[in-house]
Order: C-alpha cells, then sequence, then structure tokens
C-alpha cells in the first residue's frame, strides 16, 4: 500500500541559500527518512593556507564565512598566539569581542529573516533585513567594511573604537534591542509562526548530545553548551552573560534562543564598549612562527569553531585545519526528518527544520568524495592524481 | 446590425476581454506595489509611470522566452491547460456588471455557473501539474485538490448566502438581481459580513496566495504545479491568474458591496462612467484586504490548512448560510 517517492531536494532548489543535497524519502505528504550529501562547495582553502604566510591566511580564513567573518579570523589569530605564546593588549580583547558578537547579531538577524522567508513569511523577512542593516553599518564604522572586516591580526586588532564612534555604536545598539524585543514578541504571538514550528524539527537531548550538536541548535535542546561560558577567550572572562536554553527542542526553541542571544549579545557590545580599558591596541610579533601545534576556538554565531593549525617553523604554517560548526549540526538534519511514531515530519517542513541549523556549507566542505551515483562506488583522489588526470586529457 | 456589433465590441473590448485583461495586469501592479509598501519595499517603480507597466512587460518578456515542454509530459494536455485557463477565467469575467446593472451574459442561475467554473479552474491546475512529470508539479496538483476539498463548500456557501438578499425582491439566483436588491443597502452591512469574510478567505485559497499558497509553495516544492512551465504558457499561465483575481475581486464587490451601485441608477453615458469606476474601486479594495492577507501571514501546511478548513470555514459558512436566510424572512 505505502509508496516511498524519494524527493530530491538541492544541490539546486529555492529553499537552498549554498548547494547541498537532501534526499526525503515520502510517503504521500510525510517523510520517512533522509539522506544527505554535502561536498558541492569544496573550495580547497585549507591547502591554499599552506601556501600563504600566516599574516596573508587571516584574509583567506575571513572569507570562510561572508556572515562571520571575524570568527575565522580571530580564531586562526588566536591558534597562532597560542605557537608564539605570547599575550595581547587587554584592549584588543576587548575589541575583538566587540566584533565577534557584532558578528553575532548580524547573523541571527540574517537567519531569522531566512526562517521567516522559509515558511513564507516575506513581511517579517524583509522587515528583519531592514534592521540588519543597522548592524552592517555599525560594523562598517568600526571595521571599515561590511563584509570582510580585515579586523583581526596577529596580536591584536587592526582598528581602534574611539570615544564617538563608540558612543554611536550605542545608540544602535539601543535601538536594535527595541526591535529585537518586538521581534520576539512576534514570533510569541503569531499564531501562523507557531503553527508551523511548535513541534516541528524536533531534536531531543540526549540526541543532541549523542550528535554532537553545537551552537544554537543543542541550545534549543537544552544543551547548555558554549565555548565562550566553557573556556573564556577574549574578554568573556569579566563580562558577564547568560548562556540562553531552551528545553522545547523544536524549530521555536531554536528562534527564540537566537533572538534572546541577539539580546545578550547587545548587552556584551554595551559591556565592553564600558569596561574597556585604555592602551595599545595590537603588539608586534615575529613572522615566522616557532615549531609548534595551536588551537583557536570561539562560540560562532552558529556553534564552536576549531582551527587547528601546525607550524614547522617556517613563515607559512604546515597544516591548517578548520572544523566549521555546520559540520557538526548536519548530523542532526536526517534524525529530525524522520517521522518515528507520534511525531510527522511533513514535505512543508523540511526547508524549516533545515534551516532551523543555520547551515552554512561553503564553510562546511572540507573534502570532496567521488561518487559514482550508479554503481554506487566512492573513491578519493588526492591533489596529484587530480593534476594528473587533468594534464593527461590536455593535448 | 448595430445590436449585434455592440454585443462583439462588448465581448472583446468593453468590459470583455480586453478590458478584463488589462485590469487583471493593473491589479497585479496594485497587488505587488501595496504589497511591498506593507513590507517596507518599493515594489516595482521603473516600468512605466510609477511601474505602472512592469506586469505587461513580464508578459511580453515571458512570451519572447524559450518554450520547454519536458520530455515526459503529456503533451497536448501540458500544452492546453494554460490557453484553457486563460479562457476560463476570461470567460467568467463575462458575468460581472462591470458598466451597468447587469454582465454581458445573464441569466437565471448564473452564480452556479460561476461556481463551477470557479471548481474547473483547479481542476486545470491538478491537469497541468499531473501532465508535467515533475515530482515537484505532481505534489503541488495532489495539494491544490487537497485545497480544493477545504475552500470549495465556503466559498460556493459564502456566494449562495450573499443570493439571500434577493429574497425581498422575490428571490433569484442571477447576479443582476442582486445587484438590484443591493440598490440602497450593501449586503455587507449586514448579516452578510461574516459571509464577505469567508469569500476573501476561500478567495485566498482559491488565487493560491499566502497564507494559502501551498500548492506552489516555492521554498517547498520549487514552484509547485507550474514548475515546470516556461516562456508562452507561463505568460499565458501568470495572465490567467491575474484575471482571475481581478474576477474574484470583482465577485466579492459586487456579492458584498452592491457591484456598481449606485451608478445604473444614472442615466446614459454617465451611468456607464459611475458604474465602471465604482466597480473598479470597490474591486480595489477587496483586492487590497486580499493584499493585507497576504502580507500578515506565513503559509500553512496542507493539513493544517484542510483542518482549519473543516473545523471553522466549513461550519462558519453553512452557518451564515442559515443566517443569510432566515434574516430577510425575519425581517419581511
Amino acid at each position: 500500500m505505502s509508496s516511498v517517492v524519494d524527493i530530491p531536494v538541492g544541490p539546486q532548489h529555492p529553499a537552498l541559500k549554498e548547494p547541498l543535497n537532501i534526499t526525503c524519502y515520502v510517503d504521500g505528504e510525510q517523510v520517512v527518512g533522509a539522506r544527505l550529501r554535502i561536498g558541492y562547495n569544496h573550495r580547497g582553502i585549507e591547502k591554499a593556507g599552506e601556501y600563504q604566510t600566516f599574516i596573508q591566511n587571516l584574509y583567506i580564513a575571513e572569507r570562510i564565512c561572508g556572515i562571520c567573518g571575524i570568527v575565522h579570523a580571530f580564531d586562526l589569530a588566536q591558534a597562532t598566539e597560542h605557537i608564539i605564546g605570547k599575550e595581547i593588549p587587554r584592549r584588543a580583547d576587548y575589541l575583538r569581542t566587540i566584533g565577534l558578537e557584532l558578528n553575532r547579531i548580524h547573523s541571527h538577524l540574517l537567519w531569522l529573516g531566512v526562517a521567516a522567508h522559509e515558511i513564507g513569511f516575506d513581511t517579517l523577512f524583509m522587515y528583519v533585513w531592514r534592521d540588519r542593516e543597522m548592524v552592517m553599518d555599525a560594523i562598517e564604522e568600526f571595521t571599515g567594511n561590511r563584509v570582510t572586516y580585515a579586523l583581526v591580526t596577529i596580536g591584536g586588532v587592526r582598528r581602534d573604537l574611539p570615544q564617538e564612534k563608540a558612543e554611536r555604536m550605542l545608540k544602535v545598539m539601543d535601538v536594535l534591542e527595541e526591535k529585537a524585543k518586538k521581534y520576539k514578541e512576534m514570533c510569541l504571538n503569531e499564531r501562523t509562526i507557531r503553527m508551523r514550528c511548535d513541534g516541528v524539527g524536533v531534536l531531543r537531548k540526549e540526541d543532541a548530545i549523542a550528535l554532537c550538536a553545537v551552537g544554537p541548535t543543542a541550545r534549543a535542546s537544552g544543551v547548555p553548551f558554549d565555548v565562550r561560558a566553557d573556556d573564556p577567550h577574549a574578554a568573556y572572562d569579566e563580562i558577564p552573560f547568560k548562556v540562553v536554553t531552551y528545553d522545547t527542542c523544536d524549530v521555536t526553541a531554536r528562534i527564540l534562543v537566537r533572538i534572546d542571544e541577539i539580546l545578550e549579545a547587545i548587552n556584551i557590545v554595551k559591556e565592553a564598549i564600558k569596561k574597556m580599558p585604555s592602551g595599545p591596541i595590537r603588539v608586534k610579533l615575529p613572522r615566522v612562527v616557532p615549531a609548534g601545534e595551536g588551537v583557536g576556538r570561539t562560540e560562532a554565531p552558529r556553534g564552536e569553531v576549531i582551527h587547528y593549525v601546525r607550524s614547522s617553523g617556517a613563515e607559512r604554517p604546515f597544516r591548517w585545519k578548520v572544523r566549521a560548526p555546520s559540520l557538526a549540526n548536519l548530523l542532526s538534519i536526517p534524525v529530525m526528518l524522520t517521522s518515528k511514531g507520534d511525531y510527522a515530519v511533513y514535505i512543508a517542513d523540511v526547508p524549516i527544520v533545515f534551516a532551523s541549523i543555520d547551515p552554512c556549507m561553503s564553510c562546511t566542505d572540507r573534502a570532496v568524495k567521488f561518487v559514482d551515483v550508479s554503481s554506487g562506488r566512492s573513491w578519493i583522489w588526492t591533489f596529484s592524481q587530480i593534476k594528473r588526470m587533468y594534464w593527461r586529457e590536455r593535448p | 446590425m448595430i445590436q449585434e456589433l455592440m454585443v462583439v465590441l462588448g465581448i472583446v473590448l468593453f468590459p470583455g476581454l480586453l478590458f478584463f485583461s488589462i485590469l487583471g495586469l493593473f491589479f497585479e501592479w496594485i497587488d505587488r506595489r501595496f504589497y511591498a509598501k506593507l513590507q517596507n519595499r518599493m515594489g516595482p517603480l521603473y516600468t512605466g509611470p510609477w511601474g505602472l507597466l512592469q506586469p505587461l512587460a513580464d508578459f511580453v518578456k515571458l512570451m519572447a522566452k524559450e518554450d520547454i515542454v519536458p520530455e515526459g509530459a503529456d503533451k497536448p494536455i501540458f500544452s492546453s491547460v494554460p490557453i484553457f485557463a486563460l479562457a476560463l477565467a476570461l470567460f467568467a469575467t463575462l458575468f460581472l456588471p462591470v458598466c451597468g446593472p447587469r454582465g454581458l451574459i445573464s441569466f437565471e442561475g448564473d452564480v452556479i455557473v460561476l461556481a463551477v467554473v470557479l471548481t474547473i479552474l483547479v481542476i486545470l491546475v491538478f491537469l497541468g501539474g499531473f501532465s508535467s512529470a515533475s515530482r515537484y508539479s505532481e505534489v503541488g496538483a495532489e495539494r491544490s485538490l487537497l485545497q480544493l476539498l477545504g475552500y470549495e463548500i465556503p466559498l460556493v456557501a459564502s456566494m449562495l448566502g450573499a443570493m439571500a438578499v434577493t429574497v425581498p425582491i422575490g428571490g433569484s439566483l442571477s447576479i443582476s438581481s442582486i445587484v438590484e436588491a443591493q440598490r440602497s443597502w450593501w449586503s455587507i452591512l449586514g448579516v452578510q459580513a461574516l459571509g464577505f469574510a469567508i469569500f476573501l478567505l476561500a478567495a485566498q485559497a482559491e488565487l493560491e496566495r499566502v497564507p494559502f499558497d501551498i500548492p506552489e509553495a516555492e521554498t517547498e516544492i520549487v514552484a509547485g504545479w507550474t514548475t515546470e512551465y516556461s516562456g508562452k504558457k507561463l505568460a499565458l499561465l501568470r495572465l490567467a491568474r491575474d484575471v482571475e483575481l481581478a474576477f474574484l475581486c470583482g465577485l466579492g464587490a459586487t456579492l458584498f458591496l452592491g457591484g456598481p451601485q449606485p451608478g445604473p441608477l444614472i442615466p446614459g453615458l454617465g451611468g456607464v462612467v459611475v458604474s465602471t469606476t465604482l466597480f473598479v474601486v470597490k474591486s480595489i479594495a477587496v483586492l487590497m484586504l486580499l493584499t493585507v492577507i497576504r502580507a500578515a501571514m506565513s503559509r500553512l501546511r496542507i493539513d493544517q490548512m484542510v483542518n482549519f478548513a473543516w473545523k471553522w470555514l466549513v461550519p462558519l459558512s453553512i452557518l451564515q448560510l442559515l443566517l443569510a436566510v432566515m434574516a430577510p424572512l425575519a425581517t419581511a
């Protein structure tokens, strides 16, 4: 009686902002299973890093993610400073914290708009993205750029935040706080949003822990995991903030976690501006990094980002490894998309469930595995093999 | 001879096919522009004055584009659906009393014909989606039929309920008599307000607009049943959708807001101008209500839609039908 049809979502699909493939197995309108395939957006960024100096790599790292660029540059700088083993000025720590939190506000507002679009609420999408411009402008005033910021450098930051700019930023934060509160109220009270999000995309606490979910995805399932609190870096040890968790484990919880985090981030920025000590914003560190290994980790808007750097004592890193949070969160998607017992997933839920982890594929894709779809055979080519193939085919 | 010529001109030019095609494009512009204003955007702006020609430009552009028919598609059905959809939508508009107390076609029971036409339009959607041989289209087609189950009864009930205002003048099932009955008192001002609300929601579902744009949900199933349509066929489908929009707004204005009333009371050419203006203005009022609904909600899921329709819309529509039938009897 039951006839299962597979519906491909992606790699080209209006609901996806970046390429990946979810094959949904559908019985009528109900999704009974899902398979994920990633790797469409491999950019070879880690390999490129081995041919550039540490300083140059910061700017590549910033291009890993167009939304939370400061996070990746910060992590790489942190890892490099870890190898060198020198402290950076306290004021630089505070400025980095402000940059990270502005990134978080920007990213969460952007996500809220995308989520609203996925459930067909375009008005909220337009409103949120209009207000996102305010934080974009604040970032531009602070770092000089809207997207790739070039704020962080090894040994500190490149731009200071003078008093009058800081005051303007505080004003923007006040306005944004009002807006964020309004959106929270809207998401709590608008019936059609609640109908689409309540009890949808459930990821139970034990599943979240077992599948190593990170960031807002984990926190919406009641796992109080936040690198800023667990392993304080930059100025997070001196600024009090709350780790937001919700325990309804559904899409609504993920929306609320993110809006509450916007409010927390606004408080952190305000607090950081208030507490910021005066002094230099960077120290000169040697260009040649001594041999050794370093790790940088921070809480990106999507979850924990880890950068690992190994230096052989040269100008260039010997190996650079990036783990983006989406890679950890993608594992929970098939669980969220599988109907089980009372829990039913409909085709209509697929986009919002998928979007609820705030996936960033270009940050995530690191390796390419070749798959012959007809035979199911899969293999991995090394770079030199690809190069040989390429040359052989040329006349 | 002159009489017959006037009828042909009436059908082709005004208030027939050409008028409603232009009105449909104009309504699309209003819809897009007002929707944009509600969302704090600009909307169409550059083509023609205030972007008025944007829908026409879209139509012309689509007409010039490559027309692709999928290999596995059932070609005769796939190709004829856009033509039939446009023809049916335009046919329905001939019943509307635009410039006088009656439409170009008017007979006892024409409201029933309109209800049938509205259903056939959805059957065409289903045929178009199912003949596309695409998984997205099939899901969209399935959803359009499921949705029809939800809103068809409320739609017809609200139309028939509106007919109850003709009871004092003898009772009738024709559009001309309902216009006549609303000469001094629009039916929306009484018990029909509920019927009007139900009609708006059902019309929104018929037009596949948020929150009932389930059959063509962009982020879920690409473009639903229209996924495989392109070029000329898509242009015709979009025009058909625009004409249907104008038709349903006009129908709402006719049934609940008195249509061209009190225009037909004025004799001569002045009456025609006043009637047409009033009809269009009232239709635009209905259109704006539809647009506000579209801007203020998110898309429902198909099961939620059908649930909502059977839990609320159907009982309420039967209630309003009873109320509408009782009210004139009670006052009489």
